[in-house]
């Protein structure tokens, strides 16, 4: 093959759930098409109920696609060998209580067939890695919602996988928390890691994901990297070094003498939040109010 | 491009089985077996004051064999129905299949760990019960030792080769509770068919009996298949046959065995088959 194989590659996906005895279907995924190239951080974003976490569902062969083409490195996602150089998440983890924090890493390395004088080096790594080390020794029941899953990133990395994917990793984490997790996850991209990432908290991801899709109701609607969606394309910024006030003057004064005008000295970033909300359509909250993302989950009920 | 396959392990098979087990020791399920166990031999001892002679050795391990039987069966349905679906109701089981791991592995895991959870409850049972009869046989040889000329009466081999089978037979149990928990989406409903099936397993040789030479072709066929389909547990009775004179044969023991080991076989094939393409 000359071109290098995507990390993710997923062609005409739909997925529909059988959501009553008559056979009613719902339509979780909605013929998606998405590539992720190794080594991007990949955003993907949604309303509660777009088909996210289906969508990684089906990544990892957890479930099964009704229609479509999902490959892992290639591979057949449905595939256990698929599975080999992915490390997952899930959203809101829950993990076995009654192992310790330790116990359960190293559980999962070993399932992951890390052995012999690795499997304690790398166990104390990532757990020290995350921020566990204090608590690696109590039970997993008695852990936060934070500690939850800062345990389930050691366990998604513990094999040093390629590819991480990760299911609302900042959902329940204090700000302070989930700023760490954004420098984690920044971390992983400087190893050459590959990530796919799903969050509600728009400014994170658009500080950390390369590019981003955007899913409602279980179709794309914006897929770009984050520069490129979020800049304006009725003004052009100018990107410069620091200019002494002199030399501003003297730039202001040259394009007036062509016409034109400096408007603003800043970056010229919309916030990403914005773009998400004028492009999703909220049911039952016209005009999109900006309270609710994240909390309650929105039922939606596509047609078959 | 093409992928190093990923082998069936068995080291991953015995992680989960011992996870599983793991679990069953630390939610405190075996601080209630060994009572269970304790609880049940001991109120053998309530019926000495009847004071039976050699008959209440019989009476003694027929009771624990009685009591093995009801709270096995009982303990087997209930431990993989609840093993199985703490998995997949905490979520966990979407973690560990997201792993290089095949289901088979996942099914014959759960599997072994329950298998040894029962293990360890007919081990308890049964040890408890050949201690009390080893303790009460010294009572009484002492009290009458007429009735004990040839030595000690009961044969404590038999009693453990019956116990070995009783636990085969709660395997196959568990296998048959986890391909209705492979299917099934809730705890109870694996619970209540599990108890049905139950039933039908210990009954069926009553249907074969009554209808299997009827003139209905079509009846003794319905008959007969389901005999084949359904375990005959009546197999695994052998405890009757202890201290009558021939004892437990080690040809029908093997056969018994051997019966058991092959019906875990289908029946574990059929659950990772139906637990294949289940949805997590
Ligand atoms: N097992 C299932 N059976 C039936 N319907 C399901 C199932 N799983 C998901 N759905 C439905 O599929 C749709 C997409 O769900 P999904 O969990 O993928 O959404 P999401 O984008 O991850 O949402 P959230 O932001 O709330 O996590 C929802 O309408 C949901 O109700
Ligand atoms: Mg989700």
């Amino acid at each position: 093959m000359s071109q290098p194989v995507s990390a993710i590659s997923i062609q005409g996906l739909t997925k529909d759930f059988s959501v009553t005895l008559r056979g009613v279907k719902l339509r979780a995924v909605d013929a998606l098409n998405l590539e992720v190239s190794e080594g991007q951080v990949y955003g993907l974003l949604g309303p509660n109920g777009s088909g996210k976490s289906t969508t990684i569902k089906i990544i990892l062969g957890l479930l099964d696609a009704t229609v479509g083409d999902v490959r892992v490195f290639g591979v057949p996602a449905n595939r256990v060998e698929a599975r080999r150089n992915v490390g997952y998440l899930p959203e809101a983890p829950y993990f076995y209580r009654y192992l310790s924090g330790r116990e359960l890493v190293k559980f999962y390395a070993r399932v992951c067939g890390v052995s012999g004088t690795k499997l304690k080096s790398r166990v104390d790594e990532v757990i020290d890695w995350v921020g566990l080390s204090g608590a690696a020794d109590r039970r997993v029941g008695t852990y936060s919602k934070g500690m939850l899953q800062r345990i389930g990133l050691a366990q998604a990395l513990v094999h040093d996988p390629k590819l991480i994917v990760l299911d609302e990793p900042t959902a329940g984490v204090d700000p302070v928390g989930s700023a760490e997790m954004c420098e984690l996850i920044r971390k992983l991209k400087h190893q050459g890691k590959t990530v796919l990432i799903t969050s509600h908290l728009l400014a994170q991801i658009e500080d950390v994901c390369d590019r981003v899709a955007i899913l409602d109701r279980g179709k794309l609607i914006v897929e770009g990297s984050v520069l490129e969606l979020v800049g304006q394309r009725d003004r052009q910024a100018l990107i410069v070094d620091p200019l002494p006030e002199a030399d501003l003057e003297a730039l202001r004064g040259w394009l007036a003498a062509r016409g034109h005008s400096l408007n603003a000295v800043e970056q010229p970033r919309a916030r990403l939040d914005q773009l998400f909300l004028s492009k999703v359509s909220r049911p039952g909250r016209p005009g999109g109010a900006s309270a609710g993302v994240g909390s309650n989950e929105v039922p939606l009920d596509a047609k078959p | 491009m093409s992928v190093a396959s990923v082998p069936f392990s068995f080291s991953r098979l015995s992680l989960i089985a011992g996870n599983t087990f793991l679990e069953a020791v630390r939610q405190k399920l075996f601080n209630f077996l060994l009572l269970l166990a304790i609880g049940l031999v001991a109120s053998a001892q309530f019926f000495r004051e009847f004071n039976f002679g050699s008959s209440e050795l019989k009476f003694i391990s027929d009771f624990g064999f009685g009591a093995l039987i009801f709270f096995g069966s009982a303990l087997t349905i209930a431990t993989t129905a609840q093993l199985f679906f703490s998995e997949i109701e905490n979520r966990t089981a979407l973690t560990l299949l997201a792993k290089p791991l095949w289901r088979a592995e996942f099914v014959f895991g759960k599997f072994l760990g329950v298998f040894a959870v029962i293990g360890v409850f007919c081990a308890l049972t049964i040890g408890l019960m050949m201690a009390l009869l080893w303790h009460r046989e010294g009572q009484l040889m002492g009290a009458r030792p007429e009735d004990f000329a040839n030595g000690r009466l009961i044969a404590y081999g038999d009693l453990l080769v019956v116990g070995v089978l009783q636990w085969l037979k709660f395997g196959v149990l568990a296998a048959i509770v986890l391909l209705i928990a492979s299917f099934s989406n809730t705890n109870l409903f694996t619970v209540v068919t599990g108890f049905f099936v139950l039933v039908i397993c210990h009954l069926q040789y009553l249907a074969r009996d009554a209808w299997g030479n009827v003139d209905n072709a079509v009846l003794g066929l319905v008959v007969r298949a389901l005999g084949f389909i359904f375990p005959n547990f009546q197999l695994f009775n052998l405890a009757d046959q202890i201290g009558q004179g021939s004892g437990v044969s080690s040809v029908v023991a093997l056969q018994v065995a051997g019966y058991a080991v092959a019906y875990i076989g289908v029946i574990g094939g059929l659950a990772v088959y139906s637990f294949r393409n289940r949805e997590i």
